[in-house]
């Protein structure tokens, strides 16, 4: 419908504006830096304001205004009257429609893999590398008397507050092979994670707190209760009924300068015996809810890194 | 022609519906708007049916709430508990606002049950609208995906637990359960990054996924049309209303010379 | 026979289309009015419910005591805490209540994932199973039995969860007066220090004793104890090994608790002769 009178006065299409804008840009860029560079962009923008002018003045001749023509025609909703014509062309154009296709598709996937990879690796990955803990010092051994529980409420990681806090049920079961020994067992119910109670009165009054560890000494206890979904442990974390898929976890420990140091823990599938001659079933650290011997194991065959 | 001169009335008349008919001139907008207030559904529709769109308000209260909560709210251990406190007791009307996005959560996940449940007795599940319920099923599980992650905000007692149990749960699933609660966590245990990693997850990519379906959820029972309840005598309700003038009432904008029939 | 029914539905489906069309009314602003309606109400519920729960919480509200609907806050997170007892968000209530039921470690996952999953899916499939064009409840026995069922069970579930207590020792240890003037043994020293015992020893945790402690694992209430008349020694007897008195009992030994504290208890659990009216 538009009058094509209108058609000589727009300027064909060309791309020396664009070197003369960047010729424009390093020349900006220059005056701020140095001078050397300016002349440089001096000179750029110069040379293409050179072409761009010569350009406009010979007229559209040199651009590929006819390429473009049928393509549009084929392209548009095509007027019902050249509608033979428009089939032939798009049956002559189809292995290149087809090619565009096909690299609309490949570059649409490069983009979403270049996009999402690195963002689902940075959601995913942090969980799983760096996991382990450093060793913790919980007070001297003179903290523990023989034969009992302490309650250990320390930060497994000071750095990171209070929500490292973790709590450690802790018996100095006396010498084994002239080294002290330990019962260490965590408080996380191997059912779901509760946190699991003492079965016995605490000696609240002799409370020790010594920088982010406090210690509370048991009176004596029968056991351990989970009060979430009625899991109850033995002394040795053995599980004796409700839920619990297998016993309490415990702390490895090592001893320095007459200090107690708590170090990774690790599941426990049950032990056999009591005190420092206990055998313990030793297994790599699983979430609570996961047997970790028995066929209900094969449930869980891979354990992330912990 | 349009050059008469015009009555006061019929420019303030002319005032209101120039900017409607040039939104609709440019984007088709007020007709889609007019076609879905003035698409037919049956004559007999109950007021059960109301509860679906009882669960959109529901969920609208919980984004508007949400997104102001946000402004206030801290996701980190650290501050977390203390900025609960402040808009609970320190900020304007905070102790509102967290109270109604604290319920609403609530009625927001009873009015879904409810709305399930109508369209179950209802039967209007049935063909053609299958993809519907399932697109609900889904909406109603991260509703409750959304009650969970919510859940641990606050940083008191009740949300620390309450959530660890909630990631162990998650960790029982055969074989990836494990790797669900690391990923959850963000680690071996709940540490300084998980309530960041609750927030993202509570604050956007399942409202984001949501409100997604939520739209999905719409454009079919517009497409579909709503079902008659089950004891009326034909399919389309018994059309005992009256029939609205098809002239009356359709016009949000004039017919004028720009818009075709 | 089966693609005359896919004809038949597609028929039906689009009489219903035309229908609606014909004689159908306008969603606005007929149906729209009762939405606005039901929306109205959804607001003021939620607000109402925002403004009870502040305004009946004792005392001004920067306390952390429960109103009506419970506490505005707990206490802070304490990852570390030996006495304190988590509770889901009441539309958990039903997972928590099973989680209590399946109580036997092979069938924990059947309760955390099993079940969950398995009523999904069966929500998931539900258009697929129930293929037939019918809608008329009536005509429709197993969606009425079913939905019934679902109802009842979720209903039960959630009022179990909500209604679950737990024994939390420090808590109950504080209640102890109460029960010896309820039970009238105040006087009787060795009943009181083994009531004490018996609050914090995680006994409570199975057993209830005058409407304290939880149900779990099927644990008798143990307020009219003392009624049987078993004798002390017996007591001490079974509280150092309970399956040996009582064979088969999932009870664990209280022994460690030493002989002096098993008597306390003891004594206690024999002044126990059931509430006084």
């Amino acid at each position: 419908m538009q009058p094509p009178e209108d058609h000589p006065h727009v300027p064909g299409p060309s791309l020396w504006p664009v070197g003369f804008a960047v010729g424009a840009v390093v020349l900006m860029v220059g005056i701020i830096i140095s001078w050397w560079v300016a002349g440089l962009g001096a000179v750029i923008a110069l040379a293409f304001a050179f072409l761009w002018v010569r350009d406009l003045t010979a007229g559209t001749e040199l651009t590929h205004a006819p390429d473009v023509e049928p393509e549009r025609a084929a392209d548009g909703p095509a007027a019902p009257g050249p509608a033979a014509t428009s089939a032939s062309v798009t049956e002559e154009r189809f292995p290149r429609s087809k090619f565009l296709e096909l690299s609309t598709l490949g570059l649409g996937g490069v983009i979403g893999g270049i996009v999402t990879a690195p963002a689902v690796g940075f959601m995913i990955a942090p969980a799983f590398l760096k996991q382990g803990s450093k060793d913790h010092d919980i007070g001297p051994l003179t903290d523990y008397p023989e034969g009992k529980y302490v309650v250990a409420t320390f930060m497994s990681d000071p750095a990171q507050g209070e929500v490292s806090r973790r709590t450690a049920y802790v018996r100095y079961n006396g010498p084994l092979n002239g080294l002290p020994s330990f019962t260490v067992i965590s408080n996380h119910c191997a059912h779901l994670g509760c946190p699991v109670q003492p079965n016995g009165p605490l000696e609240e009054s002799q409370k020790k707190q010594i920088r982010d560890v406090t210690l509370i000494p048991t009176v004596s206890i029968a056991g351990f209760g989970c009060p979430c979904h009625g899991g109850q442990y033995d002394t040795e974390g053995n599980r004796t009924s409700g839920p619990p898929v297998r016993a309490l976890d415990r702390y490895s420990f090592s001893i320095r300068n007459g200090h107690l140091f708590l170090g990774h823990p690790f599941s426990v599938s049950h032990v056999d015996g009591t005190g420092a001659g206990a055998k313990i079933h030793k297994w790599t650290l699983a979430f609570p809810g996961e047997p970790v011997s028995g066929l209900e194991s094969w449930l869980y065959p891979i354990q992330p890194p912990h | 022609m349009a050059t008469q001169k015009l009555t006061p009335k019929e420019q303030v008349q002319e005032a209101i519906l120039y900017p409607i008919d040039w939104l609709e001139e440019r984007s088709g907008l007020v007709g889609g708007i007019k076609y879905f207030l003035f698409r037919r559904v049956p004559g007999d529709i109950n007021w059960f049916q109301t509860l679906g769109s009882a669960t959109l308000t529901a969920f609208i209260v919980q984004a508007l709430t949400g997104s102001i909560l946000a402004m206030y709210y801290k996701p980190d251990p650290q501050n977390a508990y203390s900025s609960i406190q402040h808009i609970t007791n320190d900020v304007f009307a905070g102790w509102l606002v967290r109270g109604m996005h604290r319920w609403g959560a609530s009625v927001f996940i009873i009015l879904m049950f409810m709305h399930m449940g109508r369209v179950f007795l209802f039967g209007a599940y049935k063909y053609p609208r299958e993809l519907n319920w399932i697109i609900g099923v889904l909406l109603l599980t991260m509703g409750l995906a959304e009650g969970f992650t919510g859940y641990l905000l606050p940083w008191d007692q009740t949300a620390y637990w309450a959530t660890v149990v909630g990631i162990n749960l998650n960790g029982t699933a055969p074989f990836l359960g494990p790797f669900i609660s690391q990923f959850l966590q963000g680690g071996t245990y709940i540490d300084d990054g998980t309530i960041a990693r609750f927030y993202a997850i509570h604050m956007l990519m399942i409202p984001g996924a949501i409100i997604a379906l939520i739209v999905l959820h719409l454009y079919l029972v517009i497409r579909l049309g709503v079902t008659s309840p089950p004891w009326s005598k034909e399919a389309a309700g018994t059309g005992s209303m009256l029939k609205p003038s098809r002239n009356g009432r359709r016009g949000l904008t004039r017919p004028g010379p720009r818009r075709k029939g | 026979m089966a693609s005359e029914r896919l004809i038949e539905r597609k028929r039906v489906f689009h009489q219903y289309k035309e229908d609606v069309k014909e004689r159908g009314k306008p969603f606005y602003p007929f149906a729209m009015l009762h939405d606005t309606i039901m929306s109205l109400v959804v607001v003021s519920v939620i607000t109402g419910l925002a403004i009870v729960w502040k305004y009946t919480t004792p005392g001004d509200h920067h306390t952390i005591d429960p109103g009506w609907l419970g506490r505005l806050y707990d206490a802070p997170a304490d990852p570390g805490t030996i006495n304190f007892v988590p509770r889901p968000d009441w539309y958990f209530y039903f997972l928590f209540y099973l989680l209590r039921i399946f109580k036997w470690p092979e069938t924990v996952v059947i309760g955390t994932v099993g079940l969950p999953t398995v009523l999904l899916i069966i929500l998931l499939a539900i258009p697929f199973i129930d293929v037939r064009p019918e809608r008329r409840l009536l005509r429709r026995p197993v969606a009425i039995v079913a939905s019934i069922l679902v109802v009842i069970s979720m209903g039960v579930l959630t009022y179990k969860g909500a209604t679950a207590k737990e024994a939390l020792g420090s808590e109950i240890v504080g209640h102890v007066p109460s029960w010896a003037a309820k039970e009238g043994f105040t006087g009787n020293k060795q009943a009181i220090a083994g009531a004490k015992i018996f609050a914090v020893a995680g006994c409570l945790n199975c057993h209830t004793y005058l409407g304290d402690g939880g149900t779990n694992l099927g644990a008798p209430d143990l307020s009219a104890e003392g009624a049987k008349n078993k004798g002390i020694a017996f007591q001490i007897a079974h509280l150092k090994c309970p399956a040996c008195v009582n064979s088969g009992s999932p009870m664990p030994s209280f022994a460690g608790l030493g002989d002096a504290r098993l008597k306390q208890i003891a004594a206690f659990l024999e002044a126990s002769k059931g509430p006084k009216k």
